[in-house]
């Protein structure tokens, strides 16, 4: 309360002093009054009063209590420089507080009537000679006085060439330029310089305008005889307003109680200028259910280390890492950046894919569908068949055991015994080699043509009885191979040997059938050195036959040339060893797919099975019946081989087929007669396909043009109901692709589960 | 006691300790009785624990040692083994060590014509020697014996000369490949092949042992094919054979005892013309049959091995993955182990009963063949990378065995060098022999594809010569670990 009166108080003082600012006197000085702050010579004051330090302070209060709202003074005490400061920082002169109302209002700085200061400023160089014109001087070096007294001299003129120009006389109105219209050189007029001059000079540009017409003084200084009004002159106009002093101690009220911010640091209003208000439009969302027009924002994870300007080393990509990174399809990338290390805040360049994440958002938002999709969230393992692994199905061959070399050119067909002993192959060379199995040793070889490959070779099925048969060029060749024991040599020549008998107890061809184009072929014995080499009978056939198959009983063989070019009659031929007989079963040639390609008897049954490039049909022997007919759908089968188990007992017949349009087709006879499986594993034409042929395991295999063959588990299981399981076990490469063959045989060991490949390469591998 | 107590805790700040008892069956090398528990520290390796034996022993030549504990080989240091197998510190560690084997090195190879299937060795140590009655073998006159593909027998010194060769096919000689040969005794030879004979032959020596005869005494038939396998017992004059026609055959060796030959068999029986099988009128040689043809097996008999204990027990090794026992005395099957793999070489190790058998599937196993073992598998030493196709006994341990294969190496096997993994017991090869000839050939790191041209088709261990082994690159080799025989001698 004390202080609040006090200062009322003093103001009323200062109020007076105001009033008397022109008429200072000492004592009001040594009294404490607040105006001395003011003026420049407060210096002295406080120098001349040095002693009265308590009162100093108090006039320091007092003067904070002023209503004067110079508040700066307080902290300063240098009143003059912060008054010569203020304007020249540019700062507003006025701060903007809040009325009643909620409206802007601005409180003006008091303006000090005695504040002369930049007048007292002296020019030293100024010209004093006053208001005369400087003409006066025209005729002298100088052009005044300074204010000591000193000649000021005429400022240096223009050079003579200068002169020289403002002495060439343009004419009035001369633009330089040449009138369109008129072809003359365009000059303005003087009304049109006149008109261009007060545009040029903000003037009204009309004519006759006058902006300085005599002011007409309605109100004026001089007392008139009959004044408008007559009202004397009010008081309010010499005594200060009690209004105004009300509204300022207001203020000043507000501002002690801290109402009003008397000053704000410029920084601050810069930082609210710019401020930009940034709305989260799902700051506050709440869940809310699925809908089609609702689409919640998307939760990012907060940013890691990785996405640092500046991130520590061990998130840097090495040169390895990056390579890998670019080397990827932006859509197979983990993430879609790469860590940079820039340093410094300052280094970080412009995001180079603004534009085109904008363009994508873009394209997002117009592609976006309206319909919410449920995604399949399937697991691709669980995808995949339930196979057993490999490991499981073993034993089967995996490795290369022995590579059998000695063939000149390709070997074309192998053939493993049935004892499991001994290999036979035939090659380009025109040989038939008969080798060790085990150690790759050749036993026996025998030239069976000098310029015709050997086409096929297979051992005759059965241990009772050694018999090799061979094709080569048009003849069929049976051997024994002087390998074998004095008994089962005997054993096999007689089996030979029985059908000459037969042949010449046989009546002999009429003239007319031996006429014929294609009478069936008589058995001949073959010439000395093959006699000598072990070679037995030779079979003459027209035509060149590409496969062999013996019918298990080892009686029978069925051959097939599958040359474009020979007769439907004669591709297909069943040979009776006992008998020395061969006989063309098929007259026309099969219905659709082109020549015969290969056959083989049913292990157990009397069904012939014939392929030709398209199709396999199954003839029922003993019937003389088309039982079936397969479409493996292949392009052009190659070769195909009957499951050794089977028969009607265990759950019928199976059959694979490789074809060189690169398919190994799994044939279930019972289901369909579409193939159950289509494998396609080669890159490359398939050229045999292979089972095991002991039931023990359950095994099969193919060879391809790609130089490798492919081991396959295949089990049949004797319940109709179960399909067979394959599972691709093995991939076996070592033949080195030729002329652009790879494999082009295959053989199971009886027994073992051991492959024998035959390589165009010009060597045979034993795999196990 | 107290001392111990204060070595070992002072021990404690620097290093665990263990006490350990070092013992030794081999005489020459045993520490003296004297001997108690050292105290070593359990960081130590097979090294410095060799270092230490050599230093007790105060040996003028270090003699590096193997260390067994509880019957394997010490592979870590004594503190790892102990935490493997949570053996306390505190134990008195009993530790067997043996001398280790040194890397064979190669001695000589004897080059031949063709393919080289079988070798023996004729030595003061080699079984045929032992059973030598009458006939006296001087030590340094060792002979090598090597049958070939091109059907001839041959006899080598050790200075790779050629001392004796066996007449030709047309002078009684083999009329095809031969598969299997061995030393009778030193001056009788039994051979066998894929003419389905097996022959016995005279061996004379010339003054000096320069030169030698080999000459045709007896050919036995009885086989339908090609042998793969010859087992000698000498002193009961017993043969055993293994061969493709899924018999195996037990001979005798003397003309006196042996049957009249099969007449089917013999060549001349032979309907076919002829040519090729009058070769052999020249020489007429004794012919006899076997004692008995054992039939049982399914596919070609591999191997045919007399016990090395007991000769009237035969073992049989066929493709039809089974070994079988035979009583030899009656003729009669005793036992039959299946396996799951085609075996292809025998070999009997006594000490262990235990037979070691090589397979087509790249390993052998070895297999209890007496009725009361539970597993059919013991063991399995894995290592080869093509078919096992020879074994033979170490004759320095009971439990080394060196195995050839077809992948071109011979590999040095310890059974106590063992691990267990997930299929069992699996031992680990000690050593493994590569062929000289690759060697020389400049190509000894290019890795052949199923050891093709470096075969080993046949190996043979023994004391004094060392490790002979004969393959597909037509040469015999000769290894020998230096160190082991040196200090021996």
């Amino acid at each position: 309360m004390n202080p609040k009166a006090a200062s009322k108080k003093r103001k009323a003082v200062t109020r007076d002093v105001e009033e008397e600012a022109g008429v200072f006197s000492g004592d009001e000085l040594s009294k404490g009054n607040l105006d001395g702050a003011l003026s420049d010579n407060s210096k002295d004051l406080s120098d001349s009063e040095d002693d009265e330090s308590d009162s100093e302070v108090e006039l320091v209060d007092d003067f904070s209590d002023s209503e004067d709202g110079e508040e700066e003074l307080d902290s300063d005490e240098i009143p003059s420089d912060t008054e010569e400061v203020k304007p020249t920082a540019g700062d507003p002169n006025f701060r903007i507080v809040k009325d009643a109302n909620g409206n802007d209002r601005y409180l003006w700085d008091e303006i000090h009537p005695d504040d002369n200061s930049e007048l007292s400023e002296v020019d030293e160089n100024a010209n004093t000679i006053g208001d005369i014109p400087l003409k006066f001087y025209d005729e002298y070096p100088h052009i005044g006085y300074d204010i000591n007294g000193k000649k000021i001299m005429r400022p240096a003129k223009g050079e003579a060439l200068d002169a020289l120009l403002d002495s060439i006389e343009i004419p009035k109105g001369w633009t330089g330029l040449t009138d369109p219209k008129t072809g003359k050189p365009l000059n303005l007029s003087q009304e049109e310089l006149e008109l261009l001059r007060k545009v040029q000079m903000n003037e009204v540009p009309s004519e006759g305008y006058d902006p300085y017409e005599p002011l007409v003084e309605w109100f004026s200084s001089e007392k008139e005889i009959m004044p408008l009004s007559a009202a004397p002159e009010p008081k309010r106009r010499f005594v200060p307003s009690k209004h105004e002093q009300k509204r300022v101690m207001k203020l000043v009220k507000a501002i002690r109680e801290g109402r009003i911010l008397p000053y704000k640091a410029p920084e601050e209003r810069e930082d609210k200028e710019e401020e930009l208000i940034n709305y989260d439009l799902w700051a506050d969302e709440a869940e809310r259910p699925d809908h089609v027009m609702h689409i919640p924002a998307p939760k990012l994870p907060p940013p890691g280390y990785e996405e640092s300007y500046h991130p520590p080393p061990e998130y840097l990509p090495d040169s390895k890492e990056r390579k890998a990174w670019e080397q990827t399809d932006p859509e197979d990338r983990e993430k879609d950046f790469l860590p940079n290390d820039f340093g410094s805040l300052r280094k970080v360049p412009g995001y180079d894919n603004f534009v085109q994440e904008k363009f994508e958002r873009c394209l997002d938002l117009y592609l976006a569908p309206r319909v919410r999709r449920s995604k399949l969230n399937i697991d691709p393992e669980s995808l995949l068949p339930k196979l057993p692994s490999p490991e499981e199905l073993k034993p089967f061959p995996t490795a290369c055991a022995t590579v059998f070399r000695g063939h000149k050119g390709r070997v074309r067909s192998v053939n493993v015994d049935p004892t499991g002993i001994w290999l036979a192959t035939g090659g380009d060379d025109g040989t038939v080699r008969v080798w060790e199995l085990l150690t790759g040793r050749q036993l026996w070889s025998a030239k069976l043509s000098d310029d015709e490959a050997v086409n096929t070779v297979r051992w005759r099925p059965g241990k009772d009885a050694v018999v090799l048969a061979a094709t080569a060029g048009d003849d069929i060749f049976l051997a024994v191979p002087p390998i074998v024991d004095p008994e089962i040599e005997k054993a096999s020549l007689d089996l030979l040997d029985a059908g000459w008998g037969f042949a010449a107890s046989r009546p002999a061809p009429s003239a007319s059938e031996d006429g014929k184009k294609n009478a069936p072929p008589t058995w001949i014995r073959p010439e000395a050195a093959l006699v000598d080499a072990g070679v037995c009978v030779v079979i003459p056939l027209r035509y060149v036959p590409k496969t062999i198959s013996w019918h298990r009983r080892g009686d029978y063989f069925v051959t097939v040339c599958s040359g474009a070019s020979t007769p439907a009659s004669v591709a297909i031929s069943i040979h009776t060893v006992s008998k020395h007989l061969t006989q063309f079963p098929f007259r026309r040639r099969l219905k659709g797919g082109g020549p015969p390609q290969t056959a083989h008897f049913h292990p157990s049954k009397p069904i012939l099975f014939v392929a030709n490039q398209r199709s396999i049909r199954a003839y029922d022997l003993s019937r003389q019946l088309l039982v079936k007919i397969l479409q493996p759908g292949a392009r052009w089968i190659s070769s195909f081989d009957i499951h050794p188990t089977s028969s009607s007992a265990s759950g019928g017949d199976n059959i694979i087929v490789g074809s060189y349009d690169r398919r190994l087709l799994w044939h279930d006879l019972d289901l369909s007669q579409r193939p159950y499986k289509t494998l396609r594993y080669h890159r490359k034409a398939i050229r045999a396909v292979k089972f095991h042929p002991s039931g023990r395991y359950p095994l099969f295999a193919d060879a391809s043009d790609d130089g490798s063959l492919q081991i396959f588990h295949g089990s049949v299981t004797g319940d109709m109901l179960s399909n067979a399981t394959i599972v691709p076990l093995k991939v076996l490469k070592g033949h080195k692709i030729t002329g652009e063959l790879g494999v082009l045989d295959i053989d199971w060991h009886p027994r073992e589960a051991w492959a024998v490949s035959a390589g165009a390469d010009g060597t045979c591998r034993l795999w196990m | 006691m107290s001392e111990d107590l204060v070595t070992a805790g002072a021990a404690e700040a620097v290093q665990r300790q263990v006490r350990v008892q070092l013992i030794s069956q081999e005489e020459d090398i045993a520490l003296p009785e004297s001997t108690g528990p050292i105290l070593v520290p359990t960081g130590l390796r097979r090294y410095a624990l060799s270092t230490l034996v050599n230093n007790l022993l105060s040996s003028e030549k270090p003699i590096p040692f193997e260390f067994l504990i509880n019957g394997t080989f010490l592979r870590t240091s004594i503190d790892e083994y102990l935490v493997d197998n949570g053996i306390s510190s505190e134990t008195t560690l009993e530790i067997e060590y043996v001398r280790a084997l040194i890397p064979p090195l190669h001695i000589a190879s004897f080059q031949h014509d063709d393919w080289v299937s079988a070798t023996d060795v004729l030595s003061t140590t080699s079984p045929a020697a032992s059973w030598a009655s009458g006939a006296t073998f001087t030590k340094g006159q060792e002979r090598i014996l090597s049958g070939s593909y091109d059907g001839l027998l041959r006899i080598w010194n050790m200075s790779s000369e050629t001392i004796a060769t066996s007449p030709a096919a047309a002078d009684g000689g083999h009329t095809a490949s031969i598969r299997a040969a061995k030393f009778v005794s030193p001056n009788q030879i039994a051979s066998a092949g894929l003419d389905r004979t097996v022959r016995l032959w005279k061996y004379t020596e010339g003054e000096g042992g320069f030169t030698g005869k080999i000459s045709p005494q007896l050919e036995l038939y009885g086989h339908k094919a090609g042998i793969e396998s010859l087992a000698v017992h000498a002193k009961s004059n017993r043969l055993l054979t293994g061969s493709a026609d899924n018999n195996v055959g037990f001979w005798s060796t003397k003309k006196a005892d042996a049957p009249a030959a099969p007449e089917n068999l013999l060549p001349s029986s032979n309907a076919r013309n002829t040519k090729r099988r009058k070769l052999n009128t020249s020489v007429s040689t004794p012919q006899r049959g076997p004692l008995a043809l054992l039939s049982a097996h399914t596919a070609p008999v591999s191997a045919a091995i007399f016990d090395a204990k007991d000769a009237t027990v035969g073992y049989s090794a066929s493709w039809d993955h089974s070994l079988r026992t035979w009583d030899l005395v009656t003729g009669s099957l005793v036992d039959t182990r299946t396996t799951s793999h085609s075996l292809l070489s025998l070999e009997h190790l006594p000490e262990l009963s235990l037979l070691a058998a090589g397979t087509a599937a790249r390993h052998i196993t070895l297999i209890d063949p007496r009725a009361s073992a539970t597993t059919v598998a013991a063991m399995t030493l894995r290592g080869h990378t093509n078919a096992v196709v020879s074994l033979a006994r170490d004759p320095h341990s009971t439990y080394g065995l060196i195995s050839g294969s077809h992948d071109g190496t011979c590999r040095i096997w310890d059974i106590r060098s063992t691990k267990t993994d997930k299929e069992g017991v699996v031992g680990e090869s000690v050593y493994s022999i590569t062929r000289k000839s690759l060697e020389e050939e400049g190509k000894s790191d290019s890795k052949r594809v199923g050891g093709e041209g470096v075969k080993v088709f046949s190996v043979c261990w023994d004391k004094t010569v060392g490790i002979v082994s004969a393959g597909e690159d037509k040469r015999i080799q000769i290894n020998r670990g230096e160190g082991v025989l040196s200090s021996k001698a």
